[in-house]
């Protein structure tokens, strides 16, 4: 890619490197929307993503001190997304936390990290190193465009069984809702910060990449609980 | 092809048949000008009301019911939270403020700040 994509091109592209690993299709995801999960599933699930999702806002905060102090915009985002991840109203893991209750697993099993598989680990390092180590246009690509943007479509069908079929109540899922609405907004901000701040071909080149590594590394992740958790229970004994 | 008209604003922004956006992420992206501070339904900026089109929208969950409170069957709703589904006209004050105060400003007292300095208080410091 030598030439500067237009804004408009770009976007679309950036869209496109996400299809054909979106976590939403992974086996864990499918199961969970089908119905077909346990609460001791569920359980699994929320000891490893509260080591992903946990740390979010020290992410943020790496990319933050990266971001130049005349890029005011993308500043004022990652402060907002850290702010809101933590303060601005209930703190959203300790959502995460309460939706684990209900499950039948505690709040000590799910902070210890002894408790993840190996490839949420690999998620949780993958997340680190880049916000640490990337130029703060190609990290908000990685970890809000590949990564957050995702949440919506993912929770919108996850959401409805844990109503419906599992018989959650509306305060124990509110992680969920909460994250259906607040990362739309957080994942189509994160797309402007890299469309305005991604100002070169090698910029835009090493976005489309990361964002595609994302995605993968999402999907791996929520592949990875169904091999660890659900795959087992299928085996007949 | 369903149309989210923003009035307020004179914008109006197409969507694909069969699918459903959220309202303020069309208003962000399109640039249509609707008020937003925290977009997680907590502190009400982006209240908008429903001239047309109410019967297009996602019904409201825990949040938005408890954030709106009477202000739901007034016709008014978040866009943060709302998913649109057909044709739908929205209106708002442009210079509407949060529906909370401390929901967006730390300068207030909220739980966390009084969790904060209570711990803050409860450190010795004269050792």
């Amino acid at each position: 890619m030598t030439e500067l994509l237009s804004r408009d091109d770009f976007r679309a592209a950036l869209e496109q490197a996400i299809v054909g690993n979106e976590a939403k299709n992974a086996s864990f995801s499918l199961a969970w929307a089908n119905g077909d999960l346990s609460r001791e599933h569920f359980a699994r699930w929320a000891e490893n993503h509260y080591h992903y999702v946990g740390p979010f806002a020290d992410y943020l905060a790496y990319i933050y001190s990266n971001t130049p102090d005349n890029c005011t915009d993308a500043k004022d985002f990652l402060l907002q997304n850290m702010y809101e991840e933590e303060l601005s109203d209930v703190r959203h893991t300790d959502l995460l936390i309460r939706f684990a209750e209900a499950c039948g697993t505690t709040a000590e099993r799910v902070t210890d990290p002894r408790n993840m598989n190996a490839v949420t680990r690999g998620l949780q390092g993958w997340c680190y190193a880049v916000s640490m180590r990337e130029h703060f246009a190609v990290a908000t690509a990685a970890l809000v465009v590949g990564l957050e943007s995702q949440v919506p479509s993912i929770y919108r069908r996850q959401l409805p069984p844990l109503i419906e079929k599992y018989g959650f109540t509306e305060d124990e899922v509110e992680f969920f809702d909460l994250h259906i609405t607040s990362d739309e907004v957080h994942g189509e901000r994160g797309y402007q910060i890299v469309l305005d701040h991604a100002t070169t071909p090698e910029l835009q080149l090493r976005c489309l990449d990361i964002v595609r590594a994302g995605a993968q590394m999402r999907f791996s992740y929520t592949k990875a609980l169904y091999d660890t958790y659900v795959a087992p229970d299928l085996v007949p004994a | 092809m369903p149309t989210i008209t923003f009035a307020t604003s004179g914008f109006a922004v197409d969507f694909p048949d069969n699918d459903d956006v959220n309202m303020l992420r069309v208003s962000i992206r399109n640039e249509c000008g609707v008020p937003y501070r925290c977009a997680s339904g907590n502190c009400g900026t982006d209240r908008v009301f429903i001239e047309s089109g109410a019967e297009h929208l996602s019904a409201p969950r825990k949040r938005e019911r408890e954030r709106l409170g009477p202000l739901l069957e007034q016709g008014w709703r978040l866009a943060c939270q709302v998913y649109a589904a057909g044709d739908v006209t929205v209106s708002w004050d442009p210079e509407q403020r949060p529906l909370d105060e401390r929901a967006v400003d730390r300068s207030l007292p909220s739980a966390s700040a009084e969790r904060l300095q209570r711990r803050w208080l409860a450190v010795d410091d004269t050792e």
